[in-house]
Order: structure tokens, then sequence, then C-alpha cells
């Protein structure tokens, strides 16, 4: 089975926009620690939990406590997604009538906690799990505490009694975005140790200082230690869990309060602060074009790729781009399935396996069991039926499903018809083959016009640029609709991959910038772009922002 | 001879009797499942019995979650640690969540050591406003059981009626009060002796020293209706209405503080279905102190809780309705 990446990934982007439309609506709210827990919680019910939206209370069910309750928007709007209620009903939380309280309540289905007081869920998820056992049941309890939450003592009595008690039907997650709602968790209750200075992002930097795992460890629970915003960890995580025998499981999960909205990001103002209704929009944007960056490893020692994907790894790439090429779709060989086979046990980073092969429907299974998570064939050598077969096979197996299509073609016809299902279009802006080409200029052209098309037909996945992409062209790139980038010679191909990355997180960060203030201008014109730009309290973005704005005539 | 029993006793053997008959029954202890007499429940239901240490808080919270997945679970501690040291869980864990018409979760807390009469632990451990505390809960339900027989009888209701349950025990053995064949209905007071001049309706230990008031006053010529209120929350309102028309004047006797406890409530009730004169016998809002168990009456006598305190309640109304 793959990660059903991208189905989570669409998921927990659809959960943060409710959590938006919901918290705008009802003018209060907590959007900070609803966005930390997205990904954890888009695992949970995209992957793991079993449950039926028709029958609520289903014994069987697994059980998802939300401990830590005032994050409730984060926890509504996934079950709006999984199906338990119509998802317009988000904008009736919290207000008068409404089956969405200001905490979780058990008035809306598929709640299984009333939480809002802190430091309850935990004890409460133990007398589940105690219950489970009486009845020889096989479901299992999940539960989502705080940080902030871990300075009621409660927590830790039912630390000892769930480790006491051996329960191997529990596992728990940490939400631990480092923020309470006076101020970071560090200077106001430490779990790891007192922050000094003011930049939160140093107790991220160095592992030597997070103590919290070490106080969990020592109450004699399985402790996993993960950034909890990438999908792959928070799967791999709660697989190990599930897998534990004998003792209860504490999957500490590091985030960021806020995440994925720039102005909300580690600042504790938005521990408990809605978003402005002028501003939402331009949030909703924003939450769309999150951007991942694939780093294409046949652009490195072909002799040593395992290095390759360990440098790509350790550069925190979003995605390991795999080009197979079988020397007649394109004239060069690259590697095949096998190759895959032994790379995969290097990293949990998904595979963005990209076939460059004539009849793919034949081998694409082959790709699958060798652990490719995004399996991508190319539109010229495939029809309605075959393509039909690969989704088909794609997706029993929860792998995100890839079109492929060469500079000098269009989207075909019968492709049409799989708009809505692609998780990823691939445009090549260099001939298919070799490393090391240049950007193909009219491409930029084609991907807006393609952008635009697919925005029309309901495509919820995303364009991945690949060929001739590098730091001189990424944000024009971005700016024509792409939000995956491979990079060929121009990240595996330096010398410090770590740093291209990053550099190519700033320009597309600079890039996504601009596109948002454009926004906030066509929106609500000067005013709202002053307006949003003020937001951004935390770290120098703002001046960034307003050396924008300025470029572009707005202030 | 008055015949003495130990409710904490009952209280167990009776868990085990209903806990043979329902798979469901479970118990959960903090610490105090000798004390409490549960610890016979855990020897015989092993699967069904959860001992979490000295965290009250946690006590009711998993008591809780258990109830959530359709178990009964009878939480006991202390009075003093429970409701006393948890009230946030009990009202945020166990009252609140309701759900399909069912309000509350299905929690019975019970509870021993209730009021002065702790005696020789002191102040710090006599629980004299868990009535106030308990009844401001919606959704949760107050008893206070008189004697052993009541406590077999209310313990075996409890687990049969749905919903968040408080009920109080005494440390001490305490007079037999009720016959075997008694029944106990919730919500319904108990009329232990009719009368016409006044009304003295009491709960818990209170019980016996009303009816030693009303057999001293009735050598005087003052006939008293006695009731055991043991049901605190729901009141037998009717009752009491009927006691006010027909008696004119009512004695309320609590061990606890007479602040927001059982004479307020039943002062809530009186003042707004027939008001009459009434008389609140309880702690005066101060705390309680050591005493040994030979000492206890002292303890209580100081705190006006006896029934000559009664006696003389009862007189005075009766003054003012001349």
């Amino acid at each position: 089975m793959g990660l059903n990446y991208y189905h989570i990934l669409k998921r927990v982007r659809e959960a943060r926009k409710l959590v938006i439309k919901g918290t705008t609506a009802a003018g209060s709210g907590h959007p900070g620690g609803s966005f930390s827990m997205a990904e954890i919680m888009g695992c949970a019910y995209s992957k793991f939990l079993h449950y039926d939206p028709k029958n609520p209370l289903w014994q069987d069910r697994d059980r998802l406590v939300l401990s830590k309750g005032h994050a409730s928007p984060g926890l509504f709007s996934n079950l709006a997604v999984a199906g338990y209620f119509d998802k317009p009903e988000m904008e009736t939380l919290r207000k008068f009538g409404s089956r969405l309280q200001g905490h979780p309540d058990f008035k809306c289905p598929g709640v299984e906690f009333c939480g809002g007081s802190l430091g309850l869920g935990l004890s409460f998820s133990i007398g589940m799990a105690l219950a489970a056992r009486i009845d020889r049941k096989t479901h299992h309890i999940y539960t989502i505490i705080g940080d902030g939450e871990s300075d009621e003592g409660q927590v830790w009595e039912a630390a000892m009694a769930g480790s006491k008690f051996k329960l191997d039907n529990l596992t728990v997650f940490l939400d631990r975005n480092f923020i309470q709602q006076d101020d970071y968790t560090e200077r106001v209750m430490p779990l790891d140790e007192e922050l000094v200075g003011d930049d939160i992002s140093e107790m991220w930097k160095n592992a030597a200082r997070w103590k919290v795992g070490d106080k969990w460890r020592a109450f004699g629970w399985n402790v996993i230690e993960i950034d909890g915003h990438r999908i792959e960890q928070v799967v791999k995580a709660i697989h190990s869990a599930l897998q534990t025998r004998g003792t209860p499981s504490l999957i500490v999960a590091r985030t960021i309060k806020g995440k994925s909205v720039e102005h909300m990001e580690d600042n504790p103002k938005w521990h408990g602060v809605a978003p402005n209704p002028k501003i939402s929009p331009i949030i909703e944007l924003e939450l769309d074009c999150q951007f991942l960056i694939a780093p294409s490893i046949i652009a490195g020692d072909m002799a040593n790729l395992e290095n390759e994907v360990k440098r790509a790894s350790h550069g925190r790439a979003d995605f390991i781009h795999l080009d197979v090429m079988d020397g007649q779709f394109v004239p060069n060989k690259t590697f095949d399935h096998e190759k895959i086979k032994q790379l995969r046990p290097i990293t949990q980073i998904p595979f963005d396996t990209h076939l460059m092969i004539n009849e793919p429907v034949k081998h694409v299974r082959d790709y699958v069991n060798a652990g490719s998570d995004i399996v991508t064939v190319h539109a010229e050598v495939c029809d309605e039926s075959s393509f039909g077969e690969i989704h088909d096979i794609l997706r029993s197996n929860e792998i995100g499903l890839g079109l492929a299509i060469n500079p000098d073609t269009e989207l075909t016809s019968w492709s049409e018809k799989f708009i809505p299902d692609l998780d990823q279009l691939i445009i090549m802006s260099v001939i298919p083959g070799k490393s090391g080409q240049k950007y193909i200029e009219s491409t930029h052209e084609k991907t807006q016009r393609i952008s635009k098309f697919l925005a029309e037909r309901n495509f919820q996945g995303l364009i991945e640029a690949d060929g001739g992409v590098d730091l001189s062209n990424v944000e024009s790139c971005f700016l024509d609709g792409a939000r995956v980038f491979v990079g060929g010679s121009a990240i595996i191909g330096q010398k410090d991959v770590r740093l291209t990355i990053m550099e190519f997180r700033k320009h597309l960060m600079h890039a996504r910038r601009k596109l948002l203030i454009n926004k906030a201008h066509s929106l609500g014109g000067t005013e709202l772009v002053t307006k949003w730009i003020d937001l951004h309290e935390v770290g120098k973005k703002k001046t960034e922002l307003l050396q924008i704005a300025k470029e572009a005539g707005f202030t | 001879m008055t015949e003495f029993a130990d409710m904490r006793t009952v209280y167990g053997e009776t868990l085990i009797k209903i806990g043979e008959e329902n798979p469901n029954v479970v118990v959960v202890g903090a610490d105090t499942t000798d004390s409490l007499k549960t610890k016979p429940f855990g020897k015989k239901f092993p699967n069904r019995f959860f001992n979490v240490g000295i965290a009250e808080g946690n006590l009711v919270t998993i008591a809780a979650g258990l109830a959530n997945e359709g178990k009964i679970p009878f939480a006991s501690t202390y009075a003093a640690f429970l409701p006393g040291r948890c009230v946030d869980q009990i009202r945020n864990a166990i009252a609140y969540p309701t759900r399909n018409g069912k309000n509350g979760l299905n929690v019975k807390m019970v509870v021993s050591h209730g009021g002065l009469s702790v005696g020789a632990d002191g102040g710090s451990h006599q629980q004299i406003e868990d009535i106030a505390i308990m009844r401001a809960i919606p959704n949760i339900k107050v008893l206070i059981p008189a004697d052993a027989v009541a406590v077999a009888k209310l313990t075996q209701l409890i687990s049969q009626l749905y919903g968040p349950f408080y009920m109080r025990m005494t440390r001490s053995k305490v007079p037999i009060i009720h016959s075997q064949e008694q029944e106990f209905q919730l919500g319904k007071g108990i009329v232990l002796r009719d009368g016409s001049d006044c009304t003295i309706a009491a709960c818990g230990i209170t019980v016996q020293m009303a009816l030693d008031a009303a057999d001293a006053l009735k050598q005087e010529g003052i006939s008293c209706r006695v009731i055991d209120m043991f049901s605190i929350k729901p009141m037998d309102s009717d009752l009491l209405e009927k006691a006010a028309r027909e008696t004119g004047g009512i004695v309320t006797c609590e061990e606890h503080n007479i602040m927001a406890g059982f004479g307020s409530a039943v002062s809530e009730v009186i003042s707004e279905k027939y008001p009459i004169y009434m008389r609140r016998i309880g702690v005066r809002d101060q705390f309680g102190e050591s005493a040994r168990d030979s000492e206890i009456p002292l303890l209580l006598e100081k705190h006006g809780m006896t029934s000559i305190h009664i006696s003389n309640a009862v007189k005075d109304i009766r003054s003012k309705k001349q």
C-alpha cells in the first residue's frame, strides 16, 4: 500500500479551508491549533480510522478523542470532509442553535469526547481503551493532546495509568506546536527546556534540546518523534504505533501553530482569533498555493543513486523524483522498478515515479510493488482504456495518479474525463530523455493555459513543472500555476542540496507573496494590501512583503 | 437495642451482587479500595476493576470514558476528594456529555467519609460542601442514604437507572433505620413518623437525630412528622409541599454546610410552593476539626447538630406560628 499521499494532501487542504470558512463566519475560534494538527487529523481520518458517517456510533469504529478541544474547527472540518455532515454547515460554527459548538460536543455526529476543559481527554481515552479490552474489541483509540495542555497535572496521571494498564489499543499525538495562549510554551511552562531569546525556531533546530519525548519514555510509553506536517512521517508513526504491543504509544508531532498561513505561523496571537472576512479569501488562496520540491536523482551520480536519495532526503525534499526511462519511449535508459525497490528503504519521503516508458499499463504494477507513492505515466503512450486500468491499479493501492505530457503534446481529449481524479499533471518543459537541458520558454504560456483549463474542470491535483527548472525560472513557473517543482541539475547537481532546496523555497515563497499581494489588491486596493501585510508580525516577513508591494506600486 | 451496620461493607457486598447480574458493571478506585470495601469486587472480577492510584481527576474521567462505552462504572473514594478535588472533571467529563436524549454519562460516584462525622482525620477531610457542589451541576442526581439498608437498595437502584449519580456514605457504623422491606424510589422521600405540628426533613446520619428529636418532642405533646429525604436531587417537592401545608413548619437537618446544601434545597421548594417557617440544622459556615470516635457527638454538638438542637428548632417554629 502506498501512502495515499495526494488523497491525504487534498483532504488536509480542504479541511484547512473549512476551518477558515467556519472561524471567519463565527468571528471567533482557534485556527492556529487547528492548523498545527491538520496533517495528523488528515492522516487519521483519510487513512487509518475505521468509521461509518451514516452510523456514527457503530460499535466497532475507531475513536478519535480531541483532548485539546479548542481546536474544534480542526475536528469539525475533518468530520465534514469525512461525510458526517454537509460542508456548508461549517459556517454555523459557534452560532446559536448549531451542532458545531465552540468546543467538541456530542451534538455533532462523529465527536467522541466533549472537550474544552483541558487535561481530560487522555483519561477519558483510557476509560474507552479499558472498555474495549473488557469487551475484547479490536478497535483503536486515538487521542490528540496539546503541549500547552500538558501543563495540566492530570495528563501525567493519565500517562501513568496508560502505562500501568498496558493499553496498546491507545495512540496519543502530542501536537507540539510550542505555543499556548499567553506565549511560547517554553516561556510559560517549558516542556523541553526554557526558551532563551525570542526565536522559537531555535527550539526546532536542536534536537538535543527536546526533552518531552524523554518524559513520556520515562512514563513507560512507546515514544515516536516526528515532523507533524510531513504526511509520510505521520503515516509511518501511526503504522508503527498500531504494531506496538504491551504499551501505549505517544507520537511527539513537532508542528507549527497556524501552519500553511504565513501570518499565522508561529504567532501566539493566532491561538484564538478568527480571520477578518476581508482577509479570508487571501488565506484561502494561500492554502491553494502550497508548493513541493521534488529533486530528480538522475541528475546525480547514476552509479550511486542511493547516495543521491540520501542527499535529497537530508535536503528535506518533499518528493524524490524518479525518472524511469526505457530506451524506447525516450532514447536513454535509466533504471527500473528493481532499483526503486532497492532505494525504498533509504527514506520515508514519497517516491514520485515518472515513467517515461512504452506501454506503462504493462509495468505499472511493478512500480506499485517497488514502493512508489505517485506514479505518472505519459499521455503519449496511453489511451482511455489503458489509463483507466492504470487509474484503477493505482487507486486500489493508495498510490497517486499522475499524467505527463511532452513539450509538443497537449492534453488529449480522452484524458479530460480523468481530470477530477488526477493527482498530478506533469508538464514537461524539456524533451524528455536526459538531464541538464534548458527550459523551453513556451512552456510558461502552455502551463498558464492548461492551469486555467484544469481549474474549470474540477482539477484537485497539482501541476508539476519538470525540465530545466532552476532558481532563475522557478518563480515564473509558480506564477504559471505549477505547484510541484522537479529539480535535476539545479538541485541534485548542486554541491549543497539542502541549501539549494532552501533557496528554491525562498524563491517560491517570494512568488507566492507576490501572488497574494496581487490578490489583496484586486480585492481591496492598497488598503487591503497594507492590512494584510500588517498581519505578518513574526520575523522579517513584513519588511519583505512591503518591498514586494512597493515594487508592484501598491504602497 | 439499636442495631448498627457499616455502610461501606454493605456497599461492597452489593457491588458484587450486581456485578454478578450485570457484566457491564465495573469498579474504579483511587488507592482507597480497601477502605471503600470495593477490593473484593476486584478479587472476583479482576478485569472489571481498576485502581488508578491517588488521582481523583483521573478516577472520575476514566470512569466517564468507561461509561461512554456502555459500562456502568462505580467510582469510589472519600468525599473530601470526590467531588472535592474534581469538580471540573465531574462537570465536563461526566455531567455535560449528552447524546440521544441521555443526559450525562452513566457514572456512579459513590463516596464515603461525608460530613463532620469523619472525626479524627480533621477538618481537611470533613466534606461539608459536596451537596452544594453536586446539586448545582445539571444532570447529576444526589443521594444521601441514612443507613446500610438504604445503601444496599440505592446501590441496586442507581445501577439500574441511567445517568450520573452521586451517593454519599458515612465513615462510621450507623444505626439501622429502615426495614429490609422498605422501598426506595428516586425523588421520593420516606415518611418515617407521621405528625401534625411540624415536619423534620433529614438526610444521612441526621435522620436518626430527627427521630430522636421527634421522640423527645412527643413526650412534650408535640407531634412531628419525620421524613428521610435521601433523594436530595431530584427532591420530593410534592411530599414537602404536603408537609408544609399539613404541619405548617419544617426543620431541615444535614451534615453539611447550611449554605447551598440540603436545607437550602428544601427552602427553594417551600418558598415557591407553600411558604412557611423553616429552620435549618447543619454546619454554620465553619470548618470542622479532629475528634476521636467517642468525641464525635461533642464535635456535632459544637456545630449545633444534635437532636436537642432539632427539638429547639421545632419549638422555635411553633412559637413563631403562634
